[in-house]
């Protein structure tokens, strides 16, 4: 008897442990390319791409046996931090990835881990630089662009109104019209005449200006050389001369940032066309938002996207036909409507559908005809974005927040600090 | 005996010393005392309340300077956003906290047992130097490890994003052989052990009939500490694991960032993953109390 | 066993009859190894688990801080000594070292002392013990990160609990993100919240550990509870107070959970205002920008940990010392 209880007790011990190994040992089914097969595909976006809910059943209506489900991360920044950690775990990484521009190039050494994505169906799909920035050494094309980041100035008309600015938006781009220079001598008019500020965030500003410039944070032949290019010591110390008086002092992407939204803490801001979305989600009271078709210095575009089939996943055959299908120029314009999300794909630039499309919320602005113009206003030499981008420009605008949000160093002893957090990435 | 000590002491004793006598052979806590302990009190429930507040409203809530301090009524709503929503994941998570805290407690009493019974009871060589390295190892911190940890779990055995990645470096604790040992050490008497093996009991039947009942009290305790720090672990399962199996501190940080542009659901979410442990808690605190009690006295 | 022992008696007595014996029983074999071997079996789960899940990683974290590492380009060329270098010369890594030390020391001191007094009211004839008791432990029921994500919005700059009623009664709103001080005053809260009653419990279990007839005495001798507090319980808790404050000294030098959480990027601020060393080795290996240096993070581990044991011995040291000149001067 004694001994039949001590079995019993060793026999629910070793059946808990075989169940626990059972459970924990449960590995997807090897890539089955089955169409009937049910399987679920992870789509891994941050901000926001305009994928929707009723956009994702679309293709289950048209791929039954496929369900959809949706991640977001809450900034590029942590979509990245995530990509490579879980690139080197070897597991956990989405069906389909999204990568912005500005850390690619550092995802584009790892080729050999993403799905090879070429295809007859997207040839041509794309603007040439789009497509090539997505092409690595060996030719394959792993990523399929989203959407690119066509920049205007978004702002508020009622606080124009109010320091005698005008209101039109055919006005407004007449008003800004001109170089940075002029864009800050517009502010300064207008701070004289308000209580808010010109602009959101300096940190927005210096995107603003280092994406009009070749040759920024690093040199085409992979060289940190942010600390000693003029073009950016030169920005970095024009933006902080004005910025006490013309930033609104918050840090983008922080709470307070989003507050700002419908607070009316500032008048103006650098709007990529993704921007719109987020402002309609975050200040859906206010009345006063509009876009005029103006940017300083001529054109810019700011982020941009891609997808990527990660080679871990289980589905890479599925996975590779949903993003396909996520990009091409019909979805695009979905999710342009939607969020504000302006295509990359060629087939879109001229469309009637997208050049009529209009926002009510931005005071019926035709963001359609808008957006194509200011994508056409895109220096046509795109910045060069090496492998150590993300990280150099994380540390510059860390230096910019440290003077004018957090106000805990001044100018030349934030610089030092740059110099010194760059050196520890070379 | 009270009054014997104060009959005894001197005539000369006057009022003030012998109310302090009394007052310090009853022992009874001043207004002050029992003051201080209301705030202490209302101190430690104050964050839960808080989150409760600003859980209970909406995105607007947070911005408001008016401080309302009677919450407001969106806050089944708010649950609702969050057990619905699939990024965080709410509750798979709380299925993946209460399996791999169960697991690792049940392991840890166990082995902690069995080694502690061996240092305390049984004599063999090394017995000393092997209970000091093990105290020794309690100094080591675990995030010393995680680099290699990381290494061998994800690329090593493919096993990222699995809860056996979490259990498995948790199966042991040197604090637990620590505790058992002291423990049994004092509290199993050697006759008993006698009286067994006199009885005809082999090595393992008394370990099995007699040391582990009389470790039950301990044991229960141990368990109880180990399922609450399992439980609230953040720091490896925030590397290991991901949005398609977290545990539950993994899916408050999900939480964070999938819902930053409305905090009142973020504080729901906080709210919401206190429950169990809370349940637990009014339910066995007056173990958890007693145990720690215990403890301080036997280390 | 006694009966062996007789028998062993009688053997040596008569020990012609025994040499004829040849065999010892089978049973008398087995039972000889199994008391031999039983304690090893019993130690050892114990101890293979541990090396494999404890003395591995501790081990290999110094293999891999001796090479040049990526958490995705992998093992790379034997560096030596030049990841520790590369740690000790990095900036950030001092100032994590300090944000560490600071956010440890402001609440380890005044964690103490506060548990200290509450261990000392609970200590006292109070009226619903239990009640008292396991209110004082809610808070160790909440997970840190709850913890965190509900103090990082009372501290909130522009919008917190805090700074709206700073702002009531007239002061400034304090910078609790972005200044370092206030940031660890923050942190150290949280850590403090966590942790106070627990070592309340601790305390109070030592002192009611203190025989009952030195207080009578000295109430006696005309002594205020005050002065009895400082003179009699502070000295007796000598061991638990070496204890507390040791492994506070461990836990404290390696929070992760509550910096990690205070804000929604992670980065302990724009210029590392709060980033402790834990945070710092977690952004070498994992981290947001530049992270995947495994061997700078295997390096920075290490150093944490030498840094633990020199502080532990310290505070070994003088926690001994001062607490052993105390009771020599109160006698």
């Amino acid at each position: 008897m004694k001994i039949s209880r001590r079995t019993t007790a060793i026999a629910i011990a070793g059946a808990t442990a075989f169940a626990l190994v059972a459970t924990g040992c449960s590995s997807a089914a090897p890539g089955a390319t089955d169409p009937n097969e049910k399987i679920t595909l992870t789509v891994a976006t941050f901000n926001d791409f305009g994928y929707s809910p009723e956009l994702l059943a679309e293709y289950t209506e048209l791929h039954p046996n496929v369900t959809v489900k949706q991640t977001k991360a809450k900034t590029s920044d942590d979509a990245r931090a995530n990509y490579f950690t879980k690139l080197g775990a070897g597991s956990g990484l989405a069906d389909v990835e999204a990568v912005e521009i500005d850390w690619f190039a550092e995802l584009l050494q790892y080729s050999d881990k993403l799905t090879d994505l070429s295809s007859d169906e997207v040839e041509g799909r794309w603007l040439d630089w789009k497509a090539n920035a997505a092409t690595d050494a060996d030719g394959r094309l792993i990523a399929y662009g989203t959407d690119i980041g066509p920049q205007a100035i978004c702002y508020r008309s009622d606080l124009f109104a109010a320091a005698g600015l005008p209101t039109d938006r055919a006005e407004v781009a007449t008003l800004l019209t001109g170089d940075w220079d002029h864009y800050f001598d517009v502010g300064q008019d207008f701070v004289a005449k308000s209580d808010a500020a010109w602009y959101d965030s300096v940190g927005s500003i210096m995107q603003g200006k280092l994406n009009q410039e070749v040759e920024t944070l690093e040199s085409s032949d992979g060289e940190i050389i942010a600390g000693d290019n003029p073009v950016v010591s030169e920005a970095y110390n024009d933006i902080l001369a004005q910025s006490p008086e013309l930033s609104a002092h918050l840090g983008q992407w922080s709470e307070d940032w989003y507050a700002a939204f419908s607070n009316g803490a500032y008048a103006t801001m650098l709007c990529p066309s993704w921007m719109l979305g987020i402002i309609e989600g975050e200040a859906p009271e206010v009345k006063g938002w509009d876009i005029a078709d103006v940017y300083p210095n001529g054109g810019g575009n700011w982020g941009g996207s891609y997808l990527t089939v990660p080679a871990q996943g289980a589905h890479a055959d599925a996975a590779k036909e949903f993003a396909a299908w996520l990009t091409a120029p019909e979805q695009q314009l979905k999710a342009f409507v939607k969020t504000g999300n302006f295509p990359s794909q060629v087939a879109l630039q001229d469309s009637t559908e997208l050049l009529a499309v209009t926002r009510p919320f931005f005071n019926d602005a035709p963001v359609g005809e808008l957006m194509a113009g200011r994508a056409a206003a895109v220096p046509a030499d795109a910045p060069f974005k090496g492998v150590k981008y993300f990280p150099v420009m994380t540390a510059l605008q860390n230096a910019l927040t440290r003077v004018d949000v957090e106000k805990s160093q001044d100018a030349k002893g934030s610089w030092a600090q740059f110099l010194k957090d760059i050196d520890a990435l070379k | 005996m009270t009054a014997t000590s104060t009959a005894t002491a001197p005539r000369t004793a006057n009022r003030r010393t012998r109310r302090r006598a009394n007052a310090a052979a009853t022992n009874k806590p001043s207004f002050l005392g029992y003051a201080f302990l209301v705030v202490v009190i209302l101190g430690s429930l104050f964050p839960l309340y808080w989150s409760f507040l600003i859980g209970s409203g909406d995105a607007s809530t947070l911005r408001n300077l008016d401080v309302n301090w009677l919450p407001g009524g969106n806050l089944l709503a708010n649950f609702a956003s969050v057990l619905e929503n699939e990024a965080v994941g709410f509750w798979r998570a709380l299925g993946n906290s209460l399996i791999v805290s169960t697991v690792v407690s049940v392991s840890v009493v166990l082995f902690s047992t069995l080694a502690g019974y061996a240092f305390a009871k049984l004599k063999f060589r090394g017995s000393r130097p092997l209970l000091i390295f093990v105290i020794a190892t309690m100094a080591v911190p675990t995030q010393l490890g995680i680099v290699p940890l990381f290494i061998a779990m994800s690329q090593w055995f493919h096993l990222g994003g699995n809860i056996l990645a979490v259990i498995l470096p948790a199966l042991v604790s040197a604090f637990g052989v620590f505790w058992m040992t002291q423990y049994l050490s004092q509290a199993l008497p050697d006759e008993l052990i006698e009286a067994a093996r006199v009885d005809g009991a082999n090595m393992i039947q008394t370990f099995w009939y007699i040391a582990l009942p009389a470790a039950r009290p301990a044991a229960a305790m141990l368990g109880l500490f180990i399922f609450i720090g399992t439980w609230t672990n953040f720091f490896w399962p925030f590397i290991i694991l991901d949005s398609n199996n977290p545990t539950l501190p993994v899916a408050l940080s999900l939480l964070q960032s999938n819902f930053f542009v409305d905090y009142s659901k973020v504080l729901a979410g906080v709210l919401l993953s206190t429950i169990p442990l809370l349940i637990l808690f009014v339910v066995a605190g007056k173990q958890l109390v007693s145990g720690i009690m215990q403890g301080a006295v036997k280390g | 066993m006694t009966q062996s022992l007789a028998h062993d008696v009688d053997v040596t007595r008569t020990i012609p009859e025994e040499r004829a014996i040849r065999r010892i029983a089978f049973g008398h074999r087995l039972s000889h190894w199994d008391v031999k071997l039983s304690p090893y079996l019993y130690i050892s789960p114990f101890f293979i688990l541990f090396a494999i899940t404890g003395l591995f990683p501790l081990v290999y974290t110094g293999v891999v801080s001796l090479y040049d590492w990526h958490i995705i380009g992998g093992q790379g060329d034997f560096v030596g000594l030049k990841n520790f270098e590369w740690v000790l010369g990095q900036e950030k890594f001092w100032v994590a070292l300090r944000n560490s030390f600071s956010i440890f020391i402001l609440s380890a001191v005044p964690q103490i002392i506060i548990a200290l007094v509450i261990a000392a009211i609970l200590d006292q004839n109070l009226k619903a013990k239990t009640f008292w008791r396991m209110g004082v432990l809610v808070p160790y029921v909440v997970a840190p990160v709850a913890v965190a994500l509900i103090f990082s919005n009372m501290f909130g700059d522009q919008y917190g609990l805090i700074n709206n009623l700073l702002g009531r009664i007239g002061l400034d709103p304090v910078g609790w993100h972005s200044q370092v001080i206030p940031s660890h005053l923050a942190i150290a809260t949280m850590v403090n919240f966590r942790w106070t009653g627990y070592n309340a419990l601790i305390f109070l279990a030592a002192m009611q550990a203190i025989p009952r007839d030195y207080y009578e005495a000295a109430s006696i001798d005309g002594a205020s509870r005050i002065r009895q507090f400082f003179s009699i319980t502070i000295p007796s808790l000598r061991p638990t107070l070496i204890f507390v404050i040791i492994t506070s000294t461990i836990g404290g030098l390696q929070i992760f959970d509550e910096p990690r959480m205070y804000d929604s990027t992670g980065q302990g601020g724009a210029s590392a205002q709060w980033m402790t060393i834990t945070m710092y080795i977690y952004n070498q290996g994992f981290g947001v920008a530049g992270g995947g240096q495994f061997g700078h993070a295997a390096a920075a581990a290490w150093l944490l940990f030498l840094v633990i044991v020199i502080v532990g011995l310290i505070n070994l040291v003088a926690t001994r010392a001062i607490a052993s000149n105390e009771s020599r001067s109160a006698k």
